[in-house]
């Protein structure tokens, strides 16, 4: 139901879980992580089909290429920084090298793990796996996406990372077919192209109808898809307002920001304006709080786009 | 005894054309390629089932180079299995080639599992027991792993995790010639007792000379045989550079390459033992 508030990794899990019923290569990595990925229910159906390795995440990352090349289609989640830095060797040649068929996770992404602090926080995982080649990056942006993109990813032949968050977040679309690569229009405009990814999206709709109500036609694009970027929706969205801001929540060195501004660096009379987090450790402190903090929140992005609207 | 002087051949073959490779490519790893070749031949000339028209037949025993600069030794064996033709070989580590600094999987046909990175492959041959098991295959899983490489953690978790899903039909080969780059394995990072590591980890373990093709028939028979729920580590005393009169337990050949005068002083000691060992075998 739309507005309806779920929980990432239940909606993830649950996901998977169906999918196993139908698809019998699914196998699913715990490393020691698995009920808090939305794997209980998996774990008690398909027990034969669930690999409890305790804390050994790089170690899973090579047996889960092992198992891929016997025809398995292994899914791997733990807390993000666990499953892309921690590892990122052996996915970049395990995983990237071989063009693996295995499905990596990064749960509590971003700074949602707000309170554990810098070392379970993930603001660099856009920026470390978009650097191996062909690795395809998800980040739906509402439980509905988390669905659609899980079939996607399971459908697709070839290494994905995708990252969820942990704090439950609101139903914002209909269910439709997920295409890899694909952006979605949210709404149109002519002063500004916002361009969100991950849960941000949700904060963006709701900061694109105060921008409205104070007379600013903004343009709202939403990217369950990081890599590869919608390349063709980009550039004409950038072509037709000149102004583009982007939001995630990484830091603005590295992730989707970057891309974008790679993309439109030949386009002529662009502006590109980058909102994440600066590239420091994260501090600590409620989730909430911690959107403030680096602006990210409603006022934030509010503020962030007049600014930008206003003073180029 | 047929079949051990056929295995006494390939592996004096293979031991041929790593040398044959690193001279091409003026760069290589002649020392540890050496020391694994007598297990190499072993597995593929009597223990794998296998088909070289068909690398991907999905139930096929696999072999894991975990030390994977010791592709010299795996391209030779598979070639001499006619993955791919002989001639190939020299074009080991040249641009354009297939034949890459370490194997990769998706070029090179009778490749297994793409490595380099040390540590790795012993994770990735234990999801291939796993999801072997899971399926219900009726394959083992080789996997060759350098006493230098016991030195990255990622090895001992994947060791953990093979005894704790009691996955008997892996089996570990430990080439323990003592060496590394910077010199001795045990002055660099002593690896200490392997056997008794693996045994603590829960392995089956027998201990032998590396180099001896009969010594290791026998193990590979035996574990063959054993009804067991452990995986087995075959822990193999050898001798780095084996074969090769002045290479044979020098590090310095860990990495350096023959010169034109070193090439052919090898050349013609293998050459000699190839001849010496079809003669027997008429």
């Amino acid at each position: 139901m739309l507005g309806e508030k779920l929980d990432p990794r239940k909606v993830f899990g649950k996901a998977v879980t169906d999918l196993a019923a139908i698809n019998q290569s699914i196998v699913v990595f715990s490393a020691d992580s698995g009920k808090s990925s939305g794997f209980g229910e998996f774990s008690r159906e398909y027990s034969d089909r669930y690999f409890e390795c305790g804390i050994m995440e790089q170690g899973i990352i090579g047996m889960a290429s092992g198992m891929a090349t016997v025809g398995k289609i292994p899914v791997f989640c733990a807390i993000a920084p666990f499953v892309t830095a921690r590892p990122y060797e052996m996915f970049r040649n395990d995983l990237g090298y071989m063009h693996q068929n295995v499905k990596v996770v990064g749960r509590n992404c971003g700074i949602t793990y707000s309170d554990l602090g810098a070392t379970h926080q993930s603001l660099d995982d856009f920026g470390l796996i978009r650097l191996i080649p062909n690795v395809v990056i998800l980040a739906p942006q509402d439980p509905t996406e988390i669905k659609m993109a899980v079939k996607a990813m399971i459908d697709y032949a070839g290494p994905v990372y995708m990252r969820i968050g942990n704090p439950k977040i609101p139903v914002l679309f209909e269910e439709i077919p997920f295409e890899i690569g694909k952006g979605r229009l949210i709404q149109d405009g002519d002063d500004l192209t916002i361009i969100s990814t991950g849960s941000m999206t949700a904060t963006v709709i709701e900061a694109s109808k105060i921008l409205e109500k104070n007379g600013y036609s903004v343009r709202v694009i939403g990217l369950p898809t990081v890599y590869p970027l919608d390349e063709e929706l980009i550039r004409s969205s950038a072509e037709k307002t000149k102004r583009v801001m982007t939001i995630e929540e990484h830091y603005c060195d590295g992730g989707m920001g970057t891309m974008v501004c790679e993309l439109l660096s030949d386009t002529k009379n662009v502006t590109v304006n980058r909102l994440g987090i600066p590239k420091e450790y994260g501090t600590t402190g409620e989730y909430a709080d911690l959107l403030a903090y680096y602006h990210l929140d409603l006022e934030g992005v509010v503020q962030s786009a007049i600014r930008f609207i206003l003073e180029g | 005894m047929k079949k051990i002087k056929s295995i006494e051949v390939l592996a004096a073959k293979i031991r041929r054309w790593i040398i044959e490779e690193v001279y091409s490519a003026k760069s290589g790893h002649p020392g540890g390629s050496l020391s694994c070749a007598d297990f190499l031949a072993c597995v593929y000339e009597k223990y794998l089932n296998f088909d070289s028209n068909h690398p991907e037949m999905i139930d096929r025993d696999r072999v894991v180079l975990s030390k994977g600069h010791c592709a010299p030794a795996l391209y030779a064996v598979l070639a001499l299995k006619d993955y791919f033709p002989l001639n190939d070989l020299k074009t080991f580590r040249k641009i354009d080639s297939y034949l890459q600094g370490h194997p990769c999987m998706k070029s090179i046909p009778g490749v297994d599992m793409s490595t380099g990175s040390l540590g790795q492959g012993i994770s990735a041959a234990v999801g291939m027991a796993l999801a072997s098991r899971a399926e219900k295959y009726d394959n083992w899983i080789y996997v060759i792993l350098g006493d230098g490489e016991l030195q990255e953690g990622q090895v001992w978790e994947a060791v953990m995790c093979a005894a704790h899903y009691g996955l008997n039909r892996l089996v570990a080969f430990v080439d323990l010639n003592g060496l590394q780059i910077d010199g001795n394995t045990a002055t660099v990072m002593n690896v200490g007792d392997v056997a008794k590591k693996f045994k603590a980890f829960d392995w089956n373990v027998l201990s032998l000379d590396g180099n001896n093709v009969s010594e290791l028939d026998m193990a590979l028979d035996t574990i063959h045989r054993a009804k067991t729920d452990k995986p087995t580590v075959i822990v193999g005393n050898t001798i780095k550079g084996k074969g090769v009169s002045f290479m044979q337990g020098q590090y310095q050949w860990h990495g350096s390459t023959p010169n034109q005068e070193q090439y052919e002083t090898a050349v013609s000691e293998l050459d000699a033992k190839i001849n010496e060992l079809e003669k027997c075998h008429e």
